[in-house]
């Protein structure tokens, strides 16, 4: 499924779903998509543009689920997050209400949008609301699975899409009920990594490699309840863990993971790298942003090395 | 359930005085808030115009009440211990370490639909509901009370248009009209008037009445069941913000508080003539 958008994997299977459940409600917030589009012409009756209002959409979404409806919420990301935090905070969190919020556009998707559109503090507010399942998928098989997965859910749940075509991960029928997967072992360290820099992190894994450092690739894409239990036993033989978002890294899936070693007493070197504390109106596309960053690949690798050597010297007592 | 106005009148009255001992003994507590609108409630839930079942609260044929102004809860918890959801006793442990709701409305009490205590929630809730109804070609109404402060937030407007647009005509909103918001009143803090005008210009049915005349309370509500047009319907009740009280009534500064000492004393006097 690699020559398909997350959106449109998501919306296509979400679509024969709703064929099957009549419950099942998609509303957006004035968006358009060829994949929506079939929700529009053959179900009609399950489909409301509530036009440009996110908190509204969020609200009628939590009336609908009360009279016995399914109801996934679309949007551009921080229209469906931010925009209407306390509406989901109220009507999905605190009364756990099982809505779907479904936002497009992932870190710095919308590239040439600027701040407004990008989505890098999503993770950090949307994971300190109770009940809140997350899911942050990384190719589009895990997407589209993201909207069967999402129908069995009790409680409120969110998925980051990326705007973008990623190349694919997963073949058809994987199962993603683990919240994670352990795609590539390493001795050295451990990546944990989630959405478009999962396949970022493969790369960088390869050029670590290439220096002589051996480095596991974990794909997070539950990043709300993470399965602490069996993250802790994938990173067991690891002597660091490196952690890489295009989130800020305040509040992101770095500090999720950290939380869990700290309240684990799992002392190992974790070397967070994400977007640092501030906004980019910067243009060129997506990986001129990424490379202003710091999450090219080079970039990366570079960061990687300078601190696992630090780590081996301080903490092992190695010469790098 | 009650009919007539006198038996209503001191149905309502009876309430007041519960409302008070739950707030004097919290310390807390939004009395004026709920006090401008009790006759509208205790005409919705004594009055044979909401459709519910105490035994069996979550009957799919009740109407839906949603309190949007979540602060007037004693209120609501008030008549829904009354009429039986659950035990009248657990009215005095309001607020207490042991009691099982506090200040803002919470729907883990029986009869209570929605959470609310943030502003501006209701009408979007409610308008789901009401279109769910439809969806489902469910018969129930979806009422929401509204604070006329409440009216300052966008999402409310949010809301009138999006039910207007669904022809959402299953749908009633009452606005509290006692024109205070939390600090001072509405018109010098941020102007509603022409409310009524606005409310139609969303594509609103708007009717206004005193919100404390069972007369006119239960004459809007008459037949709401069957009311033939396509539109939603909002009241506006003019309304006392701490009716009942002299010295409360009116008053911003009585926002959110509970009487103590003599003033307790003195509100208990001027409102005991409710009985039961």
């Amino acid at each position: 499924m690699g020559n398909i958008t997350m959106r449109d994997a998501f919306f296509d299977r979400l679509y024969k779903v709703a064929q099957k459940n009549r419950n099942i409600i998609i509303m957006n917030a004035d968006m358009g998509a060829p994949s929506l589009d079939k929700f529009k012409k053959h179900l009609s009756g399950q489909f409301i543009n509530v036009g440009i209002a996110e908190e509204n959409m969020v609200n009628v979404a939590a009336g609908l689920t009360l009279g016995g409806k399914k109801v996934f919420i679309y949007a551009i990301m921080p229209f469906v997050t931010s925009r209407c935090y306390e509406m989901i905070k109220i009507n999905m969190s605190l009364m756990n209400i099982p809505i779907t919020a479904v936002g497009v556009g992932a870190g710095f998707s919308y590239d040439e949008s600027g701040p407004t559109h990008h989505s890098t503090e999503d993770i950090a507010i949307m994971r300190a609301l109770p009940n809140m399942t997350i899911f942050s998928p990384s190719d589009s098989v895990m997407a589209a699975q993201c909207a069967v997965m999402s129908c069995k859910i009790s409680g409120p749940s969110y998925i980051r899409l990326d705007r973008h075509m990623l190349p694919g991960i997963y073949n058809q029928n994987h199962d993603f009920s683990d919240g994670l997967t352990s795609l590539k072992n390493g001795k050295d360290l451990c990546i944990i990594s989630t959405g478009n820099m999962v396949y970022r992190a493969m790369e960088v894994s390869k050029k670590l490699a290439d220096c002589g450092i051996n480095a596991g690739v974990i794909d997070l894409y539950r990043i709300k309840p993470v399965n602490a239990e069996l993250l802790l036993r994938n990173i067991k033989q690891a002597r660091a863990v490196v952690t890489l978002e295009e989130h800020l890294i305040s509040g992101g899936m770095g500090s999720a993971v950290a939380e869990i070693l700290i309240d684990n007493n799992k002392t190992i070197p974790i070397k967070r790298i994400g977007i640092q504390d501030k906004y980019y109106y910067a243009y060129g596309g997506r990986k001129n942003i990424q490379f202003l960053c710091g999450l090219d690949a080079d970039n990366i690798t570079k960061t990687i090395i300078d601190w696992f050597k630090k780590q081996r010297k301080t903490v092992y007592g190695k010469k790098s | 359930m009650l009919t007539g106005s006198g038996k209503l009148k001191k149905k309502a009255g009876y309430i007041r005085n519960l409302i008070l001992d739950m707030c004097i003994k919290a310390g807390t507590g939004h009395v004026t808030s709920s006090f401008s609108c009790v006759e509208i409630l205790a005409a919705l839930y004594y009055g044979r115009i909401l459709r519910y079942d105490v035994s069996f609260p979550e009957w799919e044929g009740r109407d839906r009440f949603i309190l949007s102004k979540g602060q007037a809860s004693p209120l609501l918890y008030a008549i829904l211990a009354d009429v039986g959801f659950f035990a009248k006793n657990k009215l005095v442990r309001f607020c207490q370490a042991n009691g099982i709701f506090g200040v803002h409305l919470q729907n883990s009490v029986s009869g209570v639909e929605i959470t609310s205590g943030s502003l501006g929630h209701g009408l979007g809730v409610g308008a789901g509901l009401a279109l769910a109804a439809k969806m489902n070609k469910k018969r129930y109404l979806t009422f929401v009370l509204l604070g006329d402060g409440e009216c300052h937030e966008g999402s409310i407007w949010e809301a009138a248009m999006f039910a207007a647009h669904y022809k959402l005509n299953n749908l009633v909103a009452i606005v509290d009209r006692n024109r205070l918001c939390a600090t001072g009143f509405t018109e010098r803090t941020m102007r509603l008037d022409p409310l009524d005008k606005k409310w139609k210009s969303f594509g609103w049915e708007a009717i206004v009445i005193n919100g404390h005349s069972f007369k006119e309370i239960i004459s809007v509500f008459d037949g709401i069941h069957s009311r033939r047009s396509d539109k939603p319907l909002v009241i506006i009740a003019n309304t006392i913000k701490g009716k009942g009280i002299s010295f409360m009534e009116n008053q911003p500064l009585w926002h959110g508080v509970a009487p103590k000492g003599k003033q307790a004393e003195l509100a208990r006097i001027e409102i005991s003539g409710g009985g039961e």
